[in-house]
């Protein structure tokens, strides 16, 4: 078990003015399974290859278990890492993927035979082991680039989208068993995802980033709750949260031609109007407004509905019950629980606190 | 079927187009000068297996065969771990000037052999290594190394990234990343390379000829050359030593072809 913490941490690459990762602060703790969370090219890849050695690093400090680890080479940091394409080795059975890494380390052919045996029998691989990693499945691949991280007992874990290759229901299961994992091995771990299901799922806390800067840091529904700007409004969820225009007149908000009972505080005049989609309730006996029901598109076990408000350009997108009766065309009343609504600076695109 | 059929007929055509003039060189061996001029596609009569030890022993195949393996297989040996290195360094490492370094080397494929022979000529000899087996070792790899390079780079360049990424992890410096992860994975680019440079300068013909001439250090090529004079040439013996020459060429064939295919379709089936 280790901590890492990153302070300032900043990589710029050779040739390009831009930093890719822009000093990011982050303390992880012993123990504690951190998402990295963002879109592609946010810089979120850059900062766990800089954390796994992979990477130089440009500005700022890494330190493990709080010696600093800058110039450290990548096997000297005692981690390990889990790619996206798996990276087994294509000439080497699944045995000697797994004892690759301790051979290195001079670790006894006797001890080497328990460990890999021992970690294969965990993973449900002891049968595989003679076989070469073209003769296996997506999932059982997966499983043996877990169990080449999992037999060198590092003191931290990588995980660089791990689960990106699989197919949707292996994906659930493998989630799962690196929740397991991580529950039963109780290291540090810190995963890059840009599946906000897997980050929500799986991190005791959220670091999610955007062009090369962390934007907030926190644990999964304190975020999702709470988020501190657009980016990660509209980013979290699914379907995002409905950011809608909306300006105070009087003693209420307009959001398009709908007046909300919404006192001005510390606000500006122009504000935009952020509400997740579940938070609107279709079907209402006492609604805000009347919208015009645009699509209904059944999931089964809930109903997302597109609607159109008077007055305002985008569509607004609410999660109802299955056993809506709207159709294609109707005018549904619904309703805001505005206890759960934020109101974000046009400008600087921050949530505004308190203002609701 | 018909699609069957007509590949058949096709195979049937090449192989008699390919394998046709070797079967007449085979039987042209077993055959003495004399019975060959008075018919040129005559099936052997007698057999004269005696014309391969005369061949070694009388007409100093033997020093020619001992040449020509010494000089290819340290030459290939050598082209195949430096060219190999090379191309795992083009391949993996950014540096300021690789893309340069690797267009300089590259470029030397275009240049024939008779633009540069002279030059080469007088560099060996200020050298002291004109007619000298050393010399001819070396300007082999020289003039073969840049396709090496090549063959083996864009191989190497499809390893994926990850994979030393993962050796690194695992512990492993970058010189053995290199024999354990890089060279085991790209062994049929590798066959590729040795094979066909093996045939090539097992066949060498203008750099040996230019640069050698003791006759103590004659390459095969060369020696099947000395059977050819102005107003005699001795067919069969031609034939023999053609014969002799070839066996080394189709053993190392047979034992590389398999990693050779998949060298050439590698990539084609996933």
């Amino acid at each position: 078990m280790a901590t890492v913490s990153l302070r300032g941490l900043s990589k710029r690459y050779a040739g390009s003015d831009l930093l890719a990762v822009d000093s990011v602060d982050l303390e992880i703790a012993h123990g504690e399974f951190m998402v990295l969370l963002g879109p592609s090219g946010c810089g979120k890849s850059t900062t766990l290859r800089m954390i796994a050695g992979l990477e130089s690093i440009s500005g700022g400090d890494l330190l493990i278990d709080e010696r600093r680890v800058n110039d450290v080479p990548a096997k000297e940091r005692d981690i390990a890492m889990v790619f996206q394409s798996y990276a087994l080795y294509p000439h080497m059975t699944v045995f000697d993927n797994l004892a690759f890494g301790l051979r290195r380390r001079e670790v006894s052919a006797k001890e080497i035979a328990r460990r890999v045996n021992e970690v294969a029998g965990t993973l449900g691989l002891s049968d595989l082991l003679k076989r070469k990693p073209h003769a296996l499945s997506g999932g059982q691949r997966q499983r043996v680039a877990l169990g080449r991280a999992i037999v060198r007992d590092p003191k931290v874990f990588l995980f660089d989208e791990p689960l990106s290759n699989l197919d949707a229901a292996l994906r659930v299961g493998m989630r799962g068993e690196l929740i397991k994992l991580h529950h039963r091995l109780g290291v540090t771990m810190i995963y890059v995802t840009h599946d906000q299901v897997e980050a929500m799922t799986m991190g005791d806390r959220i670091c999610i980033m955007n062009g090369g800067k962390v934007v907030q840091i926190g644990a999964p529904l304190d975020v999702y709750r709470e988020p501190v700007d657009t980016f990660v409004a509209s980013f979290l969820g699914s379907p995002p949260a409905n950011l809608l225009p909306a300006h105070f007149n009087g003693a209420a908000l307009a959001v398009g031609e709908t007046k909300l009972p919404v006192a001005r505080r510390q606000a500006p005049n122009d504000v935009i109007f952020a509400i997740r989609p579940e938070d609107i309730r279709i079907e209402a006996p006492d609604p805000h407004a009347h919208g015009e029901v645009l699509a209904v598109e059944p999931l089964g076990a809930e109903t997302i509905v597109r609607l159109r408000l008077a007055g305002i350009a985008s569509d607004v997108l609410v999660r109802g019950p299955r056993t809506i009766s709207a159709r294609a065309g109707d005018r549904a009343p619904i309703a805001f629980d505005l206890s759960a609504a934020h109101l974000f600076d046009p400008v600087t695109t921050r949530r505004i606190p308190h203002s609701i | 079927m018909i699609s069957k059929g007509v590949l058949f007929v096709v195979v049937v055509l090449y192989t008699a187009f390919a394998a046709g003039p070797f079967l007449w060189v085979a039987t042209m061996a077993l055959r003495t000068t004399s019975e060959i001029t008075l018919d040129h596609y005559a099936w052997p009569t007698t057999l004269h297996w005696e014309k391969f030890p005369q061949a070694w022993f009388n007409s100093n195949y033997h020093v020619y065969f001992e040449n020509s393996v010494l000089v290819v297989v340290a030459a290939v040996a050598v082209l195949t771990v430096v060219g190999a290195m090379a191309a795992h360094c083009f391949a993996r490492y950014r540096f300021r000037i690789n893309r340069l370094l690797y267009f300089v080397i590259f470029s030397a494929i275009i240049f024939p052999p008779q633009i540069t022979i002279i030059a080469l000529f007088q560099t060996l000899v200020q050298y002291g290594l004109y007619n000298s087996l050393i010399g001819l070792t070396l300007v082999y790899i020289a003039v073969q190394l840049p396709l090496t390079v090549y063959v083996l780079e864009s191989f190497f360049a499809r390893i994926p990234a990850d994979l030393f990424d993962a050796a690194r992890i695992d512990g492993y410096p970058e010189w053995q990343i290199f024999w354990k992860v890089s060279l085991p994975i790209a062994l049929p680019a590798i066959a590729t390379t040795v094979i066909l440079n093996t045939i090539l300068l097992w066949n060498e013909f203008l750099y040996a000829v230019v640069l050698i001439t003791d006759e103590a250090k004659r390459t095969l090529p060369l020696g099947i050359q000395r059977f050819m004079g102005d107003q005699l040439e001795d067919v069969g013996m031609i034939a023999t030593g053609l014969i002799i020459a070839i066996i080394p060429v189709v053993l190392i064939y047979a034992f590389f072809s398999e990693k050779l295919i998949q060298g050439m379709t590698a990539g084609a089936v996933k």
